[in-house]
């Protein structure tokens, strides 16, 4: 891509002045008071007996009860797994309907791909218990035809929790990648196959490198939303999975501890943007494009 | 596809490559096809296998005025998102991608982090801010704060799309002597379609889905479906839930296909 | 206190606006000049229906006033961050544990009286005894429901939830979030230790307990037992009786070591600004017409003595001075203390 603009911003970079505006007032600003509320002992508005304190930091850091660092490092280790897994099958979906023909075809796949993100988090998140559980659909199936004696542990674990987030989060993969498959040239591929390359090759070389930046734009998304999830590791990881998510809504639901819902969620904010920022470094040197971001 | 399948002898490659993704569609639907189930199974709890069929769960969905109000409610409010995150959303991603602005890494991670932060800190962050600021929680916090979350959305599938295309036919455009506008209009907004498309696919999903963030934000009898069916389910695990889910699939599916028609439809024309 | 009103429970549900119309007549004849609002929370499913059908209009009616009910969870860390003198709500209706964790911050009032609210004259000693904060409307025993159809003994003691037949069929809820899971874990204090507050024998005997299913709401209990999924688990005789009549197989069981109390208590808060309406609600809550109403609509054991319901309901609910003596109350500011402990705890004893 030449490099025409110049150093200076463009007037197009005006353009960003409503985000600027929406993030500063309904995000900036309610944030910059959590964190301020996240420095003292209890809400300073209804308890002028407040004080200032680190101690929600600390407890996170000190971890005496030997939870929150397990929490933290399961949250980030199912996101990544959610991620990886929605990326590869997510992949060779959005190819297909990127290259179907069939506008019928096309309109099926696509209502097929949305519907699951229309069916409502809890309610989906119990049709999948219903599948899962000891006496689910595949259990109760697979018991009666006598292939397993008893149930195979398909919930109440870091697998279902993993199941139903990649369900949920992966047509958020797709309808990102279709949109850049889509823009891919498909006879760049034709082209390097008839030079002799296999099928398999011609993708390596010539589509994956250029479906990146959707690559890069569906992993951020998925891994973000599964890292921030908390209905569905609640629901199907029972008490063998425990995210920092979960800590926080019960921070907040059922300890009535803003503050400390609140430092966690700072921490767990930090943690991931430094994640992605690291992310798009290492992809950016991998396209080697300095563009993208 | 299946023509090419036709001509040729059998493929074995491309035979798994459509079985693969055929299975993948099956993935995606199960869970769908038990909610199905479930909305017509009589007995009050969610069972395997079903014992026999009714239509009593509709029933009950549409006589609960809660359900319906709060469907409308959470519809409409959707649209509303849609239309501001795909306009605030698509022109921050032009801006990041073609504005030359410095630290974009930066903001482009920043603009992110409302997806990083749970919802629900979202949510209370919000309503506490709200009250501070003394103007309660009116409808149009609701819809600000959905489109908070919906924006990163657009801005990521757009930004996707930015990268891909081919800046030189912009400047063919205006070389051949059309306005900056018309070359917004007729080249730039067509070629980055589907980005936004996909953005505000996501943006009307994520705010009619939405549920931490509205948790605090609502107000009594200014509900949004997902706030009533969690409420509802705290004490009825009935097929209502079912039921609304089957209602509001439809209907969003509809709005949905509606909005591929005319978006998709257009910029076919014009290409 | 008698009725006012004796309504025919058949007819308010018929008509829906019965009891409203029944109210208005003995209405007292004050008008109030402009329409105050009442902000209250409450409870959703079969609870909230029939208080938006007839309880609240018949009070709206009654006091003139608009009553806007908020159904939407959580509702203590709403009023936590709401200003003081201006409370998101005029009455809070939660559980014992969440009304307790309320009055530390000084959300809610400590204590509600006959003075303020006549009816509590009437009451059972447990729903204004020192274990509660304001005042418990309803009660439910919680206890172990279990299924009919599997050939186990209907569960006589808190201990026999450990059987050994029972691995992974049992149900329990995750103690942070669930006020009937605290219950449970502290009932197996008192069942395998020194007592409700003897904590290092209730870790013991929850490890005991692996494996167990764990569920966030009662709801979703229900349904657990419903479909099979649990054998035997904790739960509340509501969420059991409810299915009164459908042919389930299910049933509930009252322990011989007594039972849990889950209260539905109403509170209010001490900057609510029409506070004489408030207490004029409770009151109104604690009427044996109202209370008999919803105690048969939900199952729920009324608070209030002079209430007489169907034998049906009579004969399972707590309804006498006897059976409401099996309740035990937990001492929720000594356990709310405690509770990020405990909850830490847990979690660990029940991962992996």
């Amino acid at each position: 891509m030449p490099v025409i603009a110049s150093r200076r911003p463009s007037p197009i970079a005006w353009f960003i002045a409503p985000a600027l505006l929406l993030f500063t007032l309904f995000f900036i600003l309610p944030f910059a008071v959590m964190v301020a509320m996240s420095f003292f002992s209890s809400n300073p508005i209804s308890n002028p007996n407040a004080l200032v304190t680190t101690r929600h930091y600390q407890r996170f850091i000190e971890d005496s009860a030997g939870i929150f660092h397990d929490a933290l490092w399961e949250t980030l280790r199912i996101g990544l797994i959610t991620t990886v897994i929605s990326l590869l099958i997510g992949y060779p979906l959005a190819h297909w309907m990127a290259r179907m023909q069939s506008r019928l075809g096309h309109a099926l796949a696509l209502m097929a791909v949305i519907t699951p993100l229309l069916t409502g988090i809890v309610v989906r998140t119990f049709a999948w218990m219903t599948i899962l559980q000891d006496k689910g659909v595949i259990n109760t199936t697979l018991i009666s035809w006598g292939v397993i004696g008893k149930p195979l542990p398909l919930m109440y674990n870091e697998f279902g929790t993993v199941v139903a987030l990649v369900h949920i989060y992966v047509p958020f993969m797709v309808l990102t990648l279709i949109g850049v498959i889509g823009r891919i040239d498909e006879r760049l591929e034709q082209a390097a196959r008839s030079l002799g390359a296999g099928r398999v090759r011609a993708f390596v070389e010539v589509t994956l490198p250029l479906s990146l930046p959707g690559i890069l734009a569906g992993s951020l998304l998925v891994f973000a939303l599964s890292i921030s999830a908390y209905v569905t590791p609640s629901l199907m990881g029972g008490t063998n999975v425990l995210t920092l998510p979960m800590l926080i809504a019960q921070q907040v639901g059922t300890s009535f501890n803003p503050g400390f819902a609140g430092a966690l969620g700072v921490i767990l904010l930090a943690v991931s943007l430094a994640i992605v920022i690291a992310y798009n470094r290492i992809l950016a040197r991998f396209a080697g494009e300095q563009g993208l971001a | 596809m299946s023509v090419v399948l036709n001509r040729r002898p059998f493929d074995p490659g491309k035979a798994a490559y459509l079985g693969l993704n055929l299975l993948l569609l099956v993935f995606l639907l199960a869970p769908i096809a038990i909610i199905f189930v479930f909305a017509l199974n009589p007995t009050p709890y969610i069972s395997f296998p079903p014992v026999g069929i009714t239509l009593h769960w509709f029933d009950k969905f549409f006589e609960t005025g809660d359900f319906m109000r709060s469907l409308w409610l959470s519809l409409w409010i959707a649209a509303c998102v849609l239309v501001l995150s795909i306009v605030i959303g698509g022109a921050c991603a032009l801006a990041l991608a073609r504005g030359d602005l410095p630290g974009r890494t930066f903001l482009t991670a920043f603009f992110m982090s409302p997806l990083m932060l749970p919802a629900i800190l979202t949510g209370l962050a919000l309503f506490q801010g709200y009250l501070l600021a003394g103007i309660g929680r009116p409808i149009w916090g609701l819809i600000m704060a959905h489109t908070l979350i919906a924006v990163p959305y657009v801005l990521r599938t757009t930004l996707a799309v930015l990268y891909n295309f081919d800046r030189r036919i912009e400047e063919a455009a205006s070389v051949l002597g059309a306005s900056p506008s018309r070359v917004f209009f007729e080249v730039t907004l067509p070629l980055i379609q589907p980005g936004v498309f996909a953005g505000g696919v996501f943006a009307f999903i994520v705010s009619f889905d939405q549920f931490p963030v509205s948790l605090f934000l609502v107000v009594p009898k200014g509900e949004t479906l997902p706030v009533v069916l969690f409420n509802y389910m705290k004490f009825d695990l009935d097929g209502a839930i079912a039921a609304a889910s089957m209602v509001s699939i439809l209907l969003a599916l509809a709005v949905v296909l509606t909005l591929e028609r005319l978006i998709g439809l257009k910029a076919y024309v014009k290409l | 206190m008698s009725p006012r009103h004796p309504v025919s429970r058949r007819a308010v549900l018929r008509s829906g606006t019965g009891l409203a119309a029944f109210a208005t007549l003995g209405a007292p004849a004050i008008l109030h000049a402009q329409t105050k609002t009442l902000k209250i929370t409450t409870w959703g499913g079969k609870w909230g229906d029939i208080m938006k059908a007839t309880v609240l209009p018949a009070f709206e009616k009654e006091h003139g006033c608009t009553v806007s009910a908020d159904q939407a969870f959580p509702y203590v860390p709403k009023l936590q961050v709401s200003p003081k003198n201006d409370p998101l709500y005029d009455v809070l209706h939660t559980n014992s544990n969440e009304q307790w964790l309320a009055v530390v911050d000084g959300l809610v009032m400590d204590k509600i009286t006959a003075k303020e609210v006549p009816n509590v004259a009437d009451v059972y000693p447990y729903a204004v005894s020192d274990k509660i904060v304001g005042v418990s409307i309803f009660t439910s025993a919680i206890g172990l429901g279990y299924r009919t159809d599997k050939g186990i003994t209907p569960p006589k003691s808190w201990k026999d939830l450990a059987d050994p037949k029972l691995a992974g069929a049992r149900g329990g809820y995750l103690i942070p979030v669930n006020s009937l899971g605290q219950c449970h874990l502290m009932m197996l204090g008192k069942v395998y230790g020194k007592g409700l507050q003897d904590l290092d024998a209730a870790y013991k005997a929850l490890e005991q307990l692996k494996p167990i299913k764990l569920v966030d709401f009662t709801g979703q209990m229900e349904k657990m037992l419903l479909s099979g999924e649990v054998t035997e688990g904790v739960i509340h005789d509501s969420g059991v009786y409810r299915y009164d009549g459908q042919n389930q197989p299910v049933d509930f069981a009252s322990p011989a070591e007594g039972v849990m109390a889950l209260e539905q208590v109403l509170n209010v808060t001490p900057g609510s600004k029409v506070k004489e309406l408030a207490f004029a609600y409770i009151d109104y809550m604690l009427r044996p017409d109202v209370q008999k109403l919803l105690a048969e609509g939900v199952w729920y054991s009324p608070a209030n003595k002079k209430v007489k319901l169907e034998a049906k309901y009579d004969a399972k609910l707590l309804t006498t001075p006897e059976k409401v003596a099996t309740l035990i109350q937990p001492d929720w500011k000594w356990y709310n203390a405690r509770k990020d402990d405990i909850d830490a705890r847990v979690t660990k004893i029940l991962k992996g």
